[in-house]
């Protein structure tokens, strides 16, 4: 199975989401996913517009966080959006982003027990367990248990990029989504969801392996590669050391990059991203080069690829670009 | 002279083009703000339904854009040579 989805950040004006999601669904994408951050629009309510603009296409988070969003209310927002879409909603959670929660003074404590403790606790609502839960990160008494009956199965995809987290992903999720774009990063990722998964007792194909990728794609390869300049220039200030090291970029480069953009030097931190960190960590350029890339991380063993911000030059354009002529390669082949 | 009857005398033939360009420009607008929800939910109503380039879908994107960035609703109709149109708008009815 090969399916494709779609990352929309909801920076923009909810019937301009809303418009590409329409957009996507017609073009043939199989999944749309809104990011959750507290200063952008609300993901449920973004989801909730989509649904109602849309017919076939699967709607999700991409992904929640257990530390922001109680997991009942994670568990409460789904299911109610499963109303709206029956069949089509799936939740993406995962631990977030430590610099976005240390804003709001969350700290991102034991993400592993909690990102866990949180699926079950999620699980447990959606199927109204009449016991309640005792983990050390949530609790919940038997009192708990919605009002209302959850119509169809909600399928949970874990955010991960470390490997402890790709493992619980495989042995937890439904669908695990891989924050990366560079083949050996993925390739790695998708071992380690492998293995978390064979150690639960399950088999591979009952995950969804998803490449969470930074996308662009534009006629011209120059065009395609401007965009994700400052996504790359994020995605290098925020990568642990060990990542850097494994992709040759000098730790002081990167948090020379990662100075820049706390101070907003917007021009130094961007004209410091170099071709290699665009191509370690975006997936871009015309349509033939995309395939290509696209191609080689499916061999890795990916189910899913996400397109995911800033998707090119122009959204519009690049949705279009990429569902006429990268879509129907891989849809025609399967 | 109303948004409808503005519609009416643009040709057929141009219904495709001018819809692409206007949803163009009004996804690009800065001012997409000004767009009130129910315009934006219309629009959104015809594009699920590929209506865009109806009457209905012209008239809703017209009025979008001559709110959020009215001078580029002009270039677009001078651009695609539809001069009496381009006249019609400055006695639309806002």
């Amino acid at each position: 199975m090969r399916s494709f989805g779609i990352e929309f950040v909801p920076m923009e004006l909810f019937w301009r989401t809303t418009y590409y999601s329409i957009q996507a669904e017609k073009l043939g994408y199989d999944n749309i996913w809104i990011t959750d951050h507290f200063n952008n629009r609300n993901v449920y309510v973004s989801l909730g517009v989509i649904a109602n603009y849309t017919d076939r296409i699967k709607l999700g988070t991409g992904v929640t966080n257990p530390y922001l969003v109680h997991p009942v209310m994670t568990a409460q927002s789904i299911a109610s959006l499963n109303e709206v879409a029956p069949g089509r909603v799936v939740c993406g959670i995962g631990a977030g982003d430590r610099t976005t929660l240390e804003i709001v003074g969350n700290e991102m404590k034991a993400p592993l027990r909690t990102v866990r403790e949180a699926v079950e606790v999620i699980r447990r609502q959606l199927a109204r367990e009449k016991e309640g839960y005792e983990g050390r990160m949530f609790r919940t008494s038997p009192g708990a248990r919605f009002n209302f009956k959850v119509q169809k199965n909600i399928p949970i995809y874990i955010g991960a990029q470390g490997p402890k987290m790709l493992r619980l992903a495989g042995a937890l999720g439904d669908g695990a989504l891989i924050n990366a774009s560079h083949e050996d990063d993925i390739r790695e990722a998708v071992k380690q969801i492998k293995s978390g998964a064979e150690k639960a007792g399950k088999k591979m194909d009952e995950v969804d392996v998803t490449a969470y990728t930074s996308f662009s794609v534009a006629e011209k390869e120059k065009s395609a590669r401007k965009p994700v300049v400052p996504v790359v220039a994020y995605i290098v200030a925020g990568s642990p050391s060990i990542i850097l090291e494994k992709h040759d970029i000098p730790i002081e480069v990167a948090e020379q990059i990662r100075n820049d953009l706390a101070n907003r030097k917007w021009g130094e931190a961007f004209g410091a991203v170099n071709s290699d960190m665009i191509d370690t960590f975006a997936v871009c350029g015309t349509p033939d080069q995309c395939i290509e890339k696209i191609e080689v991380l499916f061999k890795t063993g990916i189910t899913q690829f996400v397109t995911g911000s800033p998707l090119g030059p122009g959204v519009r354009s690049s949705i279009d670009l990429f569902g006429s002529e990268v879509l129907p390669h891989f849809k025609e082949s399967t | 002279m109303s948004y409808s009857e503005l519609v009416k005398r643009i040709p057929r033939p141009m219904y495709t083009l001018l819809s692409e360009r206007l949803l163009d420009a009004l996804l690009e607008a800065k001012d997409g703000g000004n767009v009130p929800s129910s315009l934006a939910k219309t629009i959104l109503y015809y594009a699920q339904r590929d209506r865009l380039a109806s009457d209905a879908g012209l008239i809703n994107l017209l009025r979008a854009l001559n709110m959020a960035d009215s001078p580029k609703v002009i270039t677009i109709l001078d651009e695609l040579g539809l001069e009496e149109i381009k006249q019609a708008m400055s006695s639309i009815e806002r």
